[in-house]
């Protein structure tokens, strides 16, 4: 165990050094980081709050409906962490040099593993750390907490709640890692892959937000009491259900409820990390020789040699051009991380769009109709910028140590910047006009189902306001997609990091968490831009009423100006930056 | 042809390059000796472009690598000191990348592919990805990728770190080459037998200044001063103060 503590030591004493730097640019920067750290825990903050006392009071779903919902959205929460620690994990735990270091040193396979699954887990979950803790307190202050509450809930709650997700994730791994001897890798990510995707979609079918808001409305106004009987039992084994039950015991002061959840929370917590070091001590190092033999697999597995990337071959582009677009083709083809973590995004993508474009929207509340137009708006931006981070942001740091190639080629950093840019954005460009056409379908095909019939589905011509506010909203997303995709591959260029080989590290890194936190200040800017008029425009709709055109026009502009801004801020930083001495 | 006129690079406070003046004409090899962090890398940063000099010129056939970076960097071949490479090409794909930034024709480019893969022996592994490489493997491949455009000028940092005797007798061999074929060679190195058997001229910098500039032949007139090793002049030039 010392020598745990002994690594332990210098590897805080490192993060000390390196976060400790006193030169100018280090101090601007992390003044800049905190603004933007605190604004947004702020902004996290006001906006839980302000959800809460809509939910409940405006739109008066009640207590055990909002709760369930709290529970849904922490059911993606934790498959998010899990898969994010899984993918993260296997980089730390079977690519890193430090790993080969400290497996030729006299420290135990277990204590390596333990030093490294910390490592990981608390370096993708800092600021999760302070979102959650800024989310829990406008939920808290809402409901009138006493402090005992946030100190349970942050520490004997989402601590662990998180933590049992990396576990999962490891154990995962492990087991992934030890099956790898024997079965193709490939087959086993595949398999993976679509179990996870079976299960959000089984957890979704199972659950069934809409069942449930129609049960319990039916017992409106008194929508405040406990409908456990309404919980599938499978919904009720996990975690995310039990946070969602501490929860809602804590504002209905049933303490005995909570100590109990909470009871298993914690235990399973604990069982789960006992099971993964178990595992870890048995399995840890045999699976780190068989990733050896993986990494040939998998790039033996993905050769086109006579493609038409193939670098012999002619092509439309200069001839700096081409080199550029094959060099990016296939270092991201032949590295397993990008192309697995970009083939599950997309899968997730597809369910996301097959579920938003059968929607029924027919509703007769505007309000309502607003809401999820606006939802699903939103959730198409925040997909593209997910994968904007994802992918775009780590793009100049990529370049890694072999980037004195290109500083010292007849070739300008200006050049070098757009060629990587125009990948990224044309991708993601044609993604997002892809995304905003499929998820406006049920604006431009209205579905009609009749109440005492509802397996006859007839379609409906929409109005034209309708229609216009689905064009309006195709027509921004690319623009908005843009937007997102300098604002990240911009400050990827100014957070450059030529050491870090691992995407989803440089992905996850503070100068990547300020980039996020700053495209989601421009969402929710979108978000206040635009909720008012949609909301007019719709309630203009239902009512028959004279709709004010105008109003578009205004949001059109409102959002067009602050993107140019971040557009041409985000290049000229970028390129800056890629013309310091390397 | 290289001119370096009161070359200067400052980070903060520490001066790294102070007044560094040297001119190296077409066809020469240029050997650049100094004890660790006396300014070598440095130099060869800010002539390859990597680095921007705080004051002072860099002339590299006729170009300025400042003012005209582009039509400078057209000229020549750089080596670092560490060759790494992107992981994820083979080693072929890497020499073509390099001749595609060099604005290479298409037929012309393949030709010179398998010239330096001939010229520096890598035909047996070249098609390997570079991430299975030993550091010697990368280091013939940053030749052969510097080599591809045939550069008028070569720039080369510490180009045997790493090298079995056989990959550094092809690497010497190449060199020699280069230089014969007419480019001019500016090479630093810390193997002193090594610039004393290919360098025409040595220029030794210590504490970021140049404080010898010489041929080879009148090195050996220096070295018969000591006990007729080139190790002892470098080591009492670049003494300490403290130990003189």
């Amino acid at each position: 165990m010392s020598t745990f503590f002994h690594i332990l030591w210098f590897k805080n004493l490192m993060f000390w050094k390196v976060s400790s730097k006193r030169d100018f640019g280090t101090v601007i920067k992390n003044l800049g980081s905190l603004v933007v750290f605190g604004s947004f825990a702020v902004g996290a903050f006001y906006f839980s709050n302000f959800i809460t006392a809509y939910l409940l009071e405006d739109v008066k779903i009640g207590l055990f409906l909002f709760h369930r919902f709290v529970g849904m959205l922490l059911f993606v929460f934790f498959v998010t962490i899990n898969l994010g620690n899984m993918v993260v994990s296997f980089s730390t735990l079977y690519r890193t040099p430090e790993v080969s270091f400290l497996l030729t040193s006299p420290v135990s396979y277990l204590n390596i593993f333990i030093i490294k699954f910390l490592d990981n887990f608390f370096y993708s979950s800092g600021t999760l750390f302070m979102v959650g803790f800024s989310v829990l307190l406008g939920y808290g202050v809402y409901f009138g907490m006493p402090w005992h509450f946030y100190v349970l809930m942050m520490f004997g709650v989402l601590v662990p709640f998180m933590f049992l997700a990396a576990c999962i994730a490891v154990i995962v791994l492990l087991l992934l890692m030890k099956l790898a001897s024997k079965v193709n890798f490939k087959l086993l990510v595949g398999g993976i892959v679509l179990f996870y995707i079976g299960q959000i979609y089984f957890y979704f079918q199972v659950s069934s937000p809409v069942h449930l808001v129609r049960e319990v409305m039916k017992y409106y106004p008194y929508v405040d009491l406990y409908f456990g009987s309404l919980d599938p039992v499978s919904v009720k084994l996990l975690p995310n259900f039990w946070v969602s039950e501490i929860m809602y015991f804590y504002v209905t002061k049933n303490f005995t409820a909570v100590t109990g959840f909470t009871a298993l929370l914690l235990l399973s917590t604990a069982g789960l990390f006992i099971i993964a070091l178990a595992i870890a001590n048995a399995f840890f190092y045999t699976t780190w020789i068989t990733s050896l033999s993986i990494k040939s697999l998998t790039v033996k597995s993905l050769e086109f040699k006579n493609s038409l990337f193939s670098f012999g071959k002619p092509s439309m582009f200069s001839s700096q051009t081409e080199v550029i677009l094959k060099k990016e083709f296939w270092q991201f083809i032949r590295e397993p991380s990008q192309w697995i973590h970009l083939a599950v995004m997309m899968a997730l993508l597809l369910i996301f769009l097959s579920s938003v474009s059968t929607l029924n929207i027919k509703l007769d509340t505007p309000e309502l109709r607003a809401v999820v137009y606006l939802v699903v708006f939103v959730f198409n931006i925040f997909l593209i910028n997910s994968l904007a981070l994802r992918f775009g942001f780590p793009m100049v740091s990529l370049e890694g140590s072999a980037y004195w190639s290109m500083r010292s080629a007849p070739i300008t950093t200006t050049k070098v910047y757009w060629i990587k840019f125009m990948i990224i954005v044309v991708f993601l460009g044609i993604l997002s006009v892809i995304i905003s056409w499929l998820s406006n379908i049920p604006y431009l095909y209205l579905r009609k189902i009749a109440g005492d019939q509802p397996w006859l589905i007839t379609y409906v011509e929409p109005s034209e306001m309708v229609k216009l506010l689905a064009y309006f909203s195709m027509i921004v997303t690319p623009l908005i997609t843009v937007t997102l995709v300098s604002l990240n591959f911009g400050l990827g260029a100014v957070y450059s990091n030529f050491v870090e080989k691992n995407p989803i590290r440089i992905a996850s890194s503070q100068g990547a968490t300020m980039t996020f936190l700053l495209s989601v200040v421009y969402l929710v800017l979108l978000l206040a831009v635009y909720y008012f008029p949609a909301t007019m425009l719709f309630t203009a709709d239902v009512k028959e009423l004279q709709p004010d055109w105008r109003m578009l026009r205004i949001v059109f502009t409102a959002i067009v100006i602050p993107s140019m801004v971040i557009i041409a801020a985000s290049h000229a930083a970028g390129i800056r930056s890629l013309k310091r001495d390397y | 042809m290289i001119e370096l006129s009161h070359l200067r690079k400052t980070f903060g406070s520490f001066v790294a390059v102070d007044d560094v003046s040297l001119s190296i004409p077409s066809g020469e090899f240029f050997g650049f000796l100094g004890p660790n962090g006396a300014g070598k890398t440095t130099t060869i940063k800010m002539m390859t472009g990597l680095f921007t000099p705080s004051s002072g010129q860099i002339v590299i056939n006729g170009f300025d690598v400042v003012k005209q970076p582009l039509e400078a960097k057209s000229t020549f071949g750089y080596i670092p000191d560490h060759p790494y490479l992107y992981d994820k090409l083979t080693g072929r794909e890497f020499i073509y990348y390099m001749g595609g930034l060099y604005r290479m024709e298409k037929n012309d480019l393949k030709e010179n592919v398998e010239r330096v893969i001939d010229l520096l022996e890598l035909a047996s592994w070249v098609d390997k990805k570079t991430e299975d490489y030993s550091q010697g493997m990368r280091q013939r491949v940053t030749f052969a990728a510097a080599f591809v455009h045939k550069p008028r000028t070569i720039i080369i940092d510490e180009p045997m770190v790493g090298l079995d005797p056989r990959s550094a007798r092809i690497v010497k061999d190449s060199l020699k080459q280069q230089a014969k074929d007419g480019a001019s060679i500016f090479m630093s190195t810390h193997i002193l037998e090594m610039a004393e058997e290919l360098c025409d001229r040595i220029g030794i910098i210590n504490k970021s200044k140049i404080i010898f500039l010489d041929t080879r032949e009148n090195l050996h007139l220096h070295k018969t001063k000591y006990d007729g090793n080139l190790e002892s002049v470098f080591l009492e030039l670049t003494k300490e103060e403290d130990e003189k």
